[in-house]
């Protein structure tokens, strides 16, 4: 993409976001499509991937997510942007996100992580899971010759994070464990120049190089789908110890952790799994730990089921609370006091919000105006 | 009863494969064959009496192990004979660039045969999803919109995960997401995709090559495991073809001291699944198998599937 067009594109006041095929997602590009001209590139990268090993009877195996999928000469893994060329393993997708905005971080949704700042978000093609409700599913579960991809390195992210004073990089939309090498090496370089970076994921990868990227993250939000392995099974494609063994690592780390639940009616919805996952939170990442509970719609596979009614959350929040989880979330019903952050100790809202805006941050420091209680967060 | 038609040259051809005039012979035999006699041009009429015709190649690897262009060539030839008009023909494929690795000319206009991917420009995938038990993807334009009959040239070989890779596991290439339906050997999931409506309900024709087959090693070339075969497999039947393609490549494997692909942890169970499906016959002893040499002079007699 040209750099100069895209800066003018987030200075023109709206997203910019670069979506997949034009016969896929028109409207997603909406009033930036007039305002700005974007360069798309038809060419995949060929950087060597991190985190594989070659097998002796031939092809490799990657060991960046639980998957461990296997590939002779050409094939790719089951995220496909992954290839072996001649037993060499390559991330196709390293500088070529698919999809750029400038977005509230409280979109992210992170709650306790500067509160009111912006996160220069990207996404390349493709995913290490299926969900069968996933909302991006027209980036996520493509391939990338299948998206319009843009030329983006991460020295020009940076640059643009500093020029127009973006505190923070959100590696988000699809799943960000797929494009490892990008966002490691962003994150990193970020760092250098005081740019923060977080990553919205899934969790589904392996502890070493989670680890390693923990060193570069400054925060995490993990989509813990459930707490059964069988709806990890039948809806997600994946696993859940692994996800909830990359919590506890994320917890131990220090790195600053929140979670999302998307309750999807009949599926994930009953007041037992609100208490497992409660308990679960509680005795492994502690009751600091901020939950959201989302709102389910009808997309992609799952147009069958109703959209997530208001009760069933309300159920899944005071379930949380009454277990002793100190900041419970709801996401998708604006106005709901369930947005605001309430002072565990006097019941003073120490954020009060709407949607993605802050109405009042009552917050000095990390501690709550009113009664001096520390908020767990990061927000100096 | 299925039948199916392995037609091969009564000599051992050489590493460079075959001609195009070498392709015609073949087919005119098979395509006969296919039909008790009947002349091929009729064989493709009757199958595919008006509309346009697809042809969807196998080109993954590049010039070899590809769909040859040679036997797309003599397909076509034959396709004009039977009144297909040129423009009508499409050969296809997912990406124009593996299309043009393999040696084929791009072509997306309203003159002569056309040659595309699913990646053209204004073609791409359809905007609702086709689902058939665990599969659901998007199918290609190609042949959701563009054609009405489709014929499967695929090219015979060995796959490090499915096990086989024919004429089944070629139509991957039709949907936007294969690379979610690897586990298992492909099982159900290579069944479940050539269900999806327009697959199944286009598909008219298999013809798979197996002049050069790759039966280890695959899908990429490997040459320490290719034998020239010298033949091509012919039948309106997926599952029928592909479980003769089978055969070849187990007898290759025995011949060479390797385990069969089922003792390899890649045993081809999707071609039962695929008969469940009532896609087709996967049971030997319900194929009717015609294997047929061809002399240098271009004459025919019934011959043996191995030599
Ligand atoms: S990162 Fe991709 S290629 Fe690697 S194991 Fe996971 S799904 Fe497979």
């Amino acid at each position: 993409m040209n750099r100069r067009l895209f800066l003018q594109c987030l200075g023109c006041g709206a997203t910019a976001t670069v979506l997949t095929q034009t016969d896929l997602l028109p409207s997603a590009l909406g009033g930036i499509q007039n305002a700005c001209a974007f360069d798309y590139t038809k060419t995949l990268s060929e950087v060597e991937a991190r985190y594989y090993i070659k097998r002796d009877e031939g092809g490799i195996e990657c060991r960046l997510c639980p998957r461990h999928c296997r590939a002779t000469d050409l094939e790719r893994g089951y995220c496909g942007v992954r290839e072996n060329r001649g037993d060499v393993y390559y991330t196709l997708v390293y500088g070529l996100p698919c999809s750029v905005n400038i977005d509230p971080i409280e979109k992210k949704p992170l709650f306790h992580f500067h509160p009111g700042t912006a996160a220069f978000s990207l996404a390349t093609a493709g995913c290490n899971a299926n969900c069968k409700f996933c909302q991006n599913w027209e980036i996520s579960q493509t391939r990338p010759e299948q998206t319009d991809n843009i030329e983006l390195p991460p020295q020009n992210i940076v640059d643009i994070c500093r020029s127009r004073r973006v505190p923070t990089i959100a590696y988000t939309y699809s799943e960000p464990i797929i494009f490892y090498e990008y966002m490691y090496d962003t994150a990193e370089l970020g760092h250098k120049h005081d740019v923060k970076s977080v990553m919205i994921t899934g969790g589904y990868i392996e502890p070493e190089p989670l680890g390693v990227l923990l060193k570069t993250l400054d925060a995490v939000k993990v989509d813990l789908k459930a707490i059964r392995e069988q709806y990890y099974r039948d809806i997600v494609s994946a696993e859940l110890k692994p996800v909830l063994d990359g919590l506890v690592q994320i917890k131990k780390a220090g790195v600053w952790l929140e979670i999302v639940y998307l309750v999807v009616p009949t599926l994930n919805d009953s007041e037992q799994e609100f208490v497992d996952l409660a308990r679960w939170i509680k005795a492994n990442l502690g009751v600091d730990t901020p939950v959201h509970f989302s709102r389910f719609h009808p997309q992609y596979l799952l147009k069958n089921l109703p959209p997530t009614p208001l009760t069933t959350l309300e159920t899944a929040w005071k379930i949380c609370k009454a277990e002793g989880l100190h900041y419970v979330y709801l996401g998708n019903v604006p106005g709901h006091e369930a947005e605001s952050t309430w002072c565990p100790h006097c019941g003073n809202a120490v954020i009060a919000r709407r949607g993605y805006q802050i109405l009042q941050n009552n917050l000095h420091g990390n501690t709550c105006k009113q009664c001096g209680q520390i908020i767990p967060g990061v927000f100096q | 009863m299925s039948k199916v038609v392995v037609i091969r040259l009564a000599e051992k051809p050489d590493v460079s494969g075959l001609s195009e005039e070498q392709y015609r012979t073949l087919l005119y035999h098979g395509l006969s064959a296919l039909s008790d006699g009947k002349p091929s041009r009729q064989v493709l009429s009757d199958l595919m009496p008006r509309g346009v015709v697809g042809m969807k190649t196998n080109c993954l690897t590049g010039r070899f192990n590809s769909t040859p262009t040679v036997l797309i060539d003599a397909l076509t030839h034959l396709l004009i004979e039977a009144g297909i008009k040129e423009n009508n023909i499409v050969i296809w494929e997912r990406s124009n660039r593996e299309l043009t690795k393999a040696g084929f000319a791009l072509n997306a206009s309203s003159f002569g045969r056309r040659c595309l991917g699913t990646d053209t420009n204004g073609v791409g995938y359809s905007r609702e999803f086709y689902s058939c038990g665990e599969v659901n993807s998007l199918v290609s334009k190609v042949l959701t919109d563009l054609v009405d009959h489709n014929i499967n040239v695929p090219i015979l070989k060995d796959h490090s995960i499915a096990g086989l890779s024919g004429g089944i596991k070629n139509m991957f290439g039709a949907i936007h997401n294969p690379n979610k339906y690897h586990l298992t050997n492909c099982d159900p999931y290579a069944a479940q995709v050539i269900n999806l409506e327009p697959l199944r309900t286009k598909q008219r024709l298999t013809v798979m090559d197996a002049v050069r087959v790759q039966y280890h090693g695959g899908p990429g070339f490997n040459p320490k495991h290719v034998v020239m075969y010298g033949g091509i497999v012919i039948s309106a039947d997926p599952v029928a073809a592909d479980s003769i393609g089978l055969k070849i490549i187990e007898q290759y494997r025995a011949q060479n001291d390797l385990p069969a692909l089922w003792q390899d942890h890649r045993p081809v169970k999707y071609l039962q699944t695929a008969a469940k499906l009532g896609l087709g016959i996967a049971d030997e002893s319900r194929i009717d198998l015609r294997t047929i040499h061809v002399d240098s002079n271009g004459s025919s007699k019934p011959g043996e599937l191995f030599p």
